[in-house]
């Protein structure tokens, strides 16, 4: 309360002096800087979520592009009989480096070196490494070799973090020798799913990601322009292309699980379709992903200005001849942005895929669109759930590279927008 | 490989088809065109279309029947007899039958399957050779008949544009028979269900634990109320709890207070975060949110904190939601005439005055639809769930404890290895019904309140 008379506060302007006044002021100026605030609070808290979730994952991942590797002398003469580099090298190299028991040998060489420790040094995939080696490079098997081979998963750990306490032992003792050292993971990229972390590799994910979303593009992506084209351009406004306006809308708004289960129900059940194979999931995808082409493609035919479409008319053009001349080319640009996001948006999905049985174990790339397959999020998916430690890094390297493709695939379509974008 | 082969077979002839159609109109007018109706071309695409649409509208429902035809023709055979009369493993061996004939698998696990082979062997060749017959019968039919009617005048344009108009409408269509084919599978393998077990038991039980033999009256653990329970829970209570202030904030300070610049830059970044793979939150969620909830609880000594929280799937999702909630505000807010904000300002209010007491009122009803919206998604969610909330069937209110949802109920009862005919398989698509309803009804009233407010100021 100020002590002024009632009166010359009906009869003067407001006394901004005032002592209450200034209060107020600076009551709602504090409250207005309080709002601001917490404005920028609820973006910046957005964007460390997002940073929080990218350190985690490349924390975590980075590790899955490295190998840790140990050094072993391969005395290849004795063990394998004198094989001399003409008989591996040629035409039937394959069954002859086949016939010479590598595992065995890669075996005893491993316990001539380090003894008893040696199986749990070398990852069990290692003798296919020395086989890699030998066919690029048969001049190899006429002497006495050292070969860098891939460790077991537990000295991967060890090496990267805190392994268990036997991993870490032998780990310490092969510091000793210098006879390990950490390189990049070529098997990582090349390899299919393993149930040794140390083999495991995305090479057979992405060829069936890859492969399922060939099939979703060249479904989805006509059916949806021209989906879009008849809409926007031919439909007559009556119950029927309301109808089909609806539908689509709602399709754009289904949740992912329901494609899955009509996937299931009609491509595998009623058209009996194999399981697991790219083609149902690209079919599955396909139909998810056309609504969304749809949508973009209405909204890039909507922009072209009309002006274009009467002076083709004008200049003799069928209605036919006017959209697919004119129309279309001028709105490519947005309708391929649109299909790029949707198509991010289908490499990205698992559920459905889940249901359709992308989930079994498929340990070498699939050849075919009917060969069982899996796809990038789906091996995270099955990665996530194994409870040997090394699948964590392993997880988390799949991830960053799915990231990558997604964020190249969305900067294109940003890049494409900010290109193509005309002001009519 | 046979289909294939014969696909490129029946394009290879629609584009000599093409070739001589349009040879043959040119061929008319000897290098004046002003005497056709139509372009060369378009003779040449009517040709090739009565060419090639026939045969493949043929091969379409060819490849549908022919392996029931094929099928029957093996049955048909004496050697049938012998093939035991149990449903299951019956069409078990034909199928690994099928599949050695057609090359596709080299070993049969059941020996009996390999006396089928030669048989398979045998129908496919008969039925290939009906096909090949029939589709280059059909080819050259289509393709003469189009090609006697070409003529200067012929109106080959108007033809073809017909048949293109025809492509169009048949494209919008499947936006329909794919609606269509969800509601009726959906509904089909739900009436199966509740042939079974009863509806309200379905509806009103508060019991879930699937069981695969099911005694008619008891209470068989299919009632489906926990999993609703933790949807709504996780959906949109606690992901709500997250997305909506955080969204609605984000977008009343890029939209009213932040510098063009910073605006630039952090819509994109924040559009990211629905761009990131479910599946990549849910790994997040289950590696790093949940065991540090968990952590939490147990240092506060919160009773049933569990590894797989719906407080860690929750906020996850929330996180996932901001941009939807922040897009949908920030059209909205746009949407508010500059005159109403105008006028708050000149009235002497502060700038956060009017967001509060203006624009957000008048740009409620589009706030509101985005949050339907947000909630439908939410509730649709499959992956961050399954990874992070936990398969137990569980009606608390206590954040730290493990809930279930419809959608890892689906994921699980499908994923499994019982055979499809059971009623833990079945329960998954009457779960996938409720759930389709609810985000449809969820949908259209969002965009129901989002249009009605946007005509409110024009």
């Amino acid at each position: 309360m100020t002590d002024a008379p009632a009166p010359a506060r009906r009869t003067t302007p407001t006394d901004w002096s005032s002592d209450a006044m200034q209060r107020r002021i600076a009551k709602r100026y504090a409250a207005e800087r309080r709002f601001k605030y917490l404005g920028l609070a609820a973006v910046i808290l957005s964007a460390a979520f997002l940073a929080f979730l990218l350190y985690v994952m490349v924390g975590n991942g980075l590790g899955g592009f490295q190998q840790t590797e140990a050094e072993l002398t391969i005395d290849f003469p004795a063990l394998t009989g004198g094989t001399s580099a003409a008989a591996i090298s040629g035409e039937n190299a394959e069954t002859v480096v086949g016939s010479l028991d590598l595992p065995g040998v890669v075996g005893v060489a491993m316990e001539s070196q380090y003894g008893d420790a040696g199986n749990q040094i070398f990852s069990s995939g290692a003798w296919q490494v020395v086989q890699q080696k030998l066919l690029a490079d048969p001049q190899l098997i006429e002497s006495e070799q050292t070969l860098w081979l891939p460790t077991s998963s537990e000295i991967d750990i060890a090496a990267k973090e805190d392994g268990p306490p036997a991993a870490e032992r032998l780990l310490a003792m092969l510091q000793q020798k210098d006879a390990v050292q950490t390189s990049f993971n070529t098997t990582f990229l090349t390899g299919s799913d393993a149930t040794d972390p140390a083999q495991a590799g995305i090479w057979a994910a992405f060829k069936g990601s890859l492969m399922t979303m060939f099939i979703t593009i060249i479904l989805a992506f006509p059916v949806g322009v021209l989906a879009a084209l008849y809409l926007e351009e031919y439909a007559p406004k009556n119950r029927w292309t309301d109808l089909i306006e609806v539908s689509i809308n709602n399709l754009a708004a289904v949740p992912s699980i329901i494609f899955g289960l009509l996937g299931l129900v009609v491509f595998l059940n009623w058209f009996s379709m194999p399981r697991s194979a790219a083609i149902v999931g690209g079919l599955t995808l396909a139909l998810m992903t056309m609504p969304i082409i749809v949508i973009a493609g209405r909204n890039a035919i909507k922009s072209v200005p009309p002006s274009i479409r009467e002076a083709a008319l004008g200049i003799g053009a069928s209605p036919v001849q006017v959209v697919f001349h004119h129309v279309l080319p001028l709105a490519l640009p947005g309708i391929l942005t649109g299909t790029i996001i949707g198509m991010a948006r289908a490499l990205g999905e698992t559920a459905p895929l889940l249901l359709i049985g992308m989930r079994a174990f498929i340990p070498t790339p699939p050849d075919g669109f009917t060969d069982p397959a899996t796809v990038l999020p789906v091996q995270i998916y099955l990665w996530s759930d194994e409870i040997n430690r090394g699948f964590v890094e392993k997880t988390s390297a799949a991830i960053i590279v799915l990231l990558a493709f997604l964020l190249s695939m969305n900067a294109l379509a940003i890049y494409l927008r900010n290109k193509f974008e005309t002001r009519w | 490989m046979a289909g294939a082969g014969l696909l490129f077979l029946v394009l290879g002839l629609g584009l000599i088809a093409w070739i001589t159609g349009r040879a043959r109109a040119a061929a008319f007018v000897h290098g004046d065109r002003t005497n056709l109706n139509s372009l060369p071309s378009y003779h040449g695409w009517y040709v090739a279309l009565f060419a090639i649409v026939p045969p493949l509208l043929f091969l379409a429902v060819w490849t549908a029947i022919v392996p029931a035809l094929q099928t029957d023709m093996v049955l048909s055979a004496p050697e049938a007899a012998s093939l035991p009369m149990d449903g299951f493993t019956r069409a078990s061996i034909l199928s690994e039958a099928r599949a050695i004939a057609e090359g596709t698998q080299t070993t049969a696990f059941q020996p009996m399957a390999n006396k089928f082979v030669p048989l398979y062997e045998a129908a496919i060749a008969h039925y290939n050779w009906i096909a090949v017959a029939a589709t280059l019968l059909l080819l050259f039919a289509g393709g003469a008949y189009a090609f006697t009617r070409l003529k200067p005048d012929f109106r080959a344009r108007t033809k073809v544009e017909r048949v293109v108009m025809a492509g169009l409408l048949v494209a919008s269509l499947i936006a329909i028979i794919t609606t269509i084919g969800i509601v009726a599978s959906l509904i089909f393998e739900t009436v199966r269900f509740f042939s079974v077990v009863s509806p309200i038991e379905f509806l009103f039980g508060a019991n879930w634990n699937p069981q695969s033999t099911v005694t008619p009256g008891g209470d068989n653990g299919f009632g489906a109320i926990p999993l609703f329970w933790g949807t709504v829970f996780i959906g949109a209570i606690i992901a709500m709890i997250v997305a909506i202030p955080l969204g609605l904030m984000s977008a009343v300070y890029l939209t009213q207070y932040a510098r063009p610049g910073f605006r630039k830059w952090m819509k994109p970044i924040l559009e990211i975060l629905a761009g990131v793979p479910t599946v990549v939150y849910g790994y997040f969620a289950a590696l790093t949110v949940a065991p540090a909830l968990r952590d939490f609880a147990a240092m506060l000594n919160i009773p049933g904190a569990s590894s797989e929280s719906a407080l860690a799937a929750g906020v996850v999702m929330g996180v996932m939601i901001i941009p939807f909630v922040s897009s949908m505000a920030d059209d909205s807010i746009a949407a508010v005439p500059n005159s109403m904000r105008d006028g708050s300002l000149a009235m002497g209010s502060t700038k956060s005055e009017t967001i509060k007491k203006v624009l957000v009122p008048a740009a409620l009803p589009g706030v509101v639809g985005g949050v339907l919206l947000a909630v439908s998604r939410a509730i649709g969610e499959t992956m961050i769930v399954v990874m992070a909330a936990g398969l137990t069937a569980n009606m608390t209110a206590n954040p730290f404890a493990s809930v279930t949802t419809v959608t890892v109920q689906i994921v699980q009862l499908l994923t499994g290895d019982q055979e499809f005919d059971s009623p833990k398989t079945l329960a998954a698509f009457a779960l996938g019904l409720v759930l389709f309803i609810v985000t449809l009804l969820l949908n259209l009233v969002a965009l129901r309140v989002v249009k009605r407010y946007r005509e409110a100021y024009e």
